[in-house]
């Protein structure tokens, strides 16, 4: 099963959708409608979203690219949910910047409270998977706490969806393709199988350092091909079996309007 | 999470904002890893697991075999916390947002690096007691002219006058609300003396700043 939550005909909806595309309110109504219609407004798919941690350098190939040994330890980082927003909507790129980056990411959602958790234990905290986009503005890096706030935590730079798929749905995690296509054209192509920490190690990792909770998100990193957005290209962030997570992006000012 | 925290949704802390710290780092900062100083607020969070109230006891950290930490430090702060969205906000405007003022204290593993986020060392359960209550922002005429003042079993360790940060608080809510909008009720720890205050197992910490109030934990382990 996958799980939603979306505005359809003016109300805010949880919904689930199984194996047909058939959509039913968690209130049990079905919901005569397509999933890919326009009728549709994705919300990010987790409720109350929780902590989001973020991984930096969690694939071989892509900590190569930046010229970076790979990490010994996991480079987390941690995000708020002022950086989600759903599918097929936007994300805005800052004015006078050089180089904007997509990060398609698997996300394992967790669905259980847990501390000092084994890696052996640790799919059990998981409830489900889901896919974000974690945008990176690499002109402001600075070397503090690097992947720093003004980097990482800005405002619709986390597009996270469209759904949750099912833990035990996913046959195995640490197997699956992940693409980008910006406007239509495949520019990063990878494997979760190439991932340096998987889920459990970081289930267990983050789990002695605190507690984790219903609605915390773990962004699993992503591998390489980094090209720049600008306003007007539409990413589209697939991992099989999971889903396809589709952002336009915007100027800035097109993005905070009357707040400019 | 403590339920009944004074904290919602988001506490942003601020880093390296103590002018006196800045000087005497500044030969570092512009070695490796740093390169240079920070030319913007150094920020982290303290994500929802570390909030924690007045009164409560912090619990003491374990390393990764589940052994005692050997050692914790604490930093305090004033709180700002935000009364209305704010959004892209001027120095000159941002006082406005406030909705009014508490203290924070940062319990954490002593700190030898600054160029990674430290999630190791400052998002420990527990670890980011905030109050004792939030007063309101009418009740202060400038907050940059409030004093932190440590105590740890009733000695003083630490004094550090917010006249000594790098950034105001009106720049800081300024320049964080460039980055990300700020929701009612969010709370920003706008700056910590640069020496952080050592504790040890059952100690009793008290923060306090005139007109905001005293903030009193004890470090559990004991």
């Amino acid at each position: 099963m996958r799980h939603a939550r979306i505005i359809f005909e003016g109300r805010e909806l949880d919904i689930d959708i199984d194996a047909s595309d058939r959509i039913t309110t968690t209130d049990g109504q079905e919901l005569n409608v397509a999933l890919d219609s326009a009728d549709i407004t994705w919300l990010p798919p987790v409720k109350e979203p929780g902590t989001i941690f973020a991984l930096g350098l969690n694939y071989a190939d892509h900590a190569t690219e930046l010229a970076f040994e790979p990490p010994k330890e996991p480079l987390v980082f941690i995000k708020h949910a002022n950086t989600l927003t759903g599918h097929k909507q936007v994300s805005y790129r800052p004015d006078n910047i050089e180089f904007q980056h997509y990060e398609c990411e698997l996300v394992a959602v967790i669905g259980k409270r847990g501390k000092n958790i084994k890696r052996e234990d640790a799919m059990d905290y998981v409830a489900g998977y889901t896919v974000c986009n974690d945008f990176a503005i690499r002109d402001y890096l600075e070397n503090y706490y690097r992947p720093n706030l003004r980097v990482k935590s800005r405002d619709s730079l986390l597009p996270m969806g469209p759904w949750i798929v099912d833990r035990d749905d996913v046959a195995d995690v640490n197997n699956l393709r992940l693409t980008t296509e910006v406007n239509g054209k495949i520019t990063q192509d990878g494997s979760t199988r190439d991932m340096i920490f998987d889920i459990p190690f970081l289930v267990e990792y983050l789990s002695k350092i605190m507690t984790l909770n219903p609605g915390d998100m773990i962004a699993t990193g992503t591998p390489h091909g980094m090209v720049d957005m600008q306003p007007g290209d539409t990413v589209v962030c697939t991992i099989e079996d999971i889903c396809s997570l589709e952002t336009r992006i915007v100027s800035e000012k097109e993005y905070y309007g009357d707040k400019y | 999470m403590t339920a009944n925290t004074l904290v919602s949704s988001k506490l942003v802390c601020v880093a390296l904002n103590d002018k006196s710290q800045l000087a005497a780092l500044e030969g570092t900062f512009n070695e490796a890893p740093y390169k240079k100083p920070p030319t913007q607020p150094v920020l982290y969070y303290k994500p929802r697991n570390t909030w924690n109230v007045d009164g409560a006891e912090v619990e003491w950290a374990k390393d990764f075999d589940g052994n005692d930490a050997p050692a914790m430090a604490v930093g305090a702060s004033l709180g700002v916390v935000i009364g209305q969205e704010t959004c892209r906000v001027s120095q000159a405007e941002a006082l406005e947002y406030v909705r009014g003022y508490t203290i924070v204290c940062d319990f954490s593993l002593p700190e030898e690096s600054y160029f990674r986020p430290d999630i190791k060392g400052k998002c420990l359960d527990t670890s980011a007691p905030v109050g004792p209550e939030i007063v309101p922002a009418d009740t202060i005429d400038n907050p940059d002219a409030l004093t932190v003042t440590v105590f740890v079993n009733g000695e003083r360790k630490n004094v550090f006058p917010l006249a000594n940060m790098q950034r105001s608080v009106a720049e800081l809510i300024s320049k964080i609300s460039w980055i990300m909008t700020l929701q009612p009720g969010e709370v920003i720890a706008v700056g910590f003396a640069g020496e952080r205050v050592p504790v040890a197992k059952g100690d009793r910490v008290e923060a306090t700043i005139e007109g905001v109030g005293t903030l009193t934990n004890t470090l559990g382990g004991a």
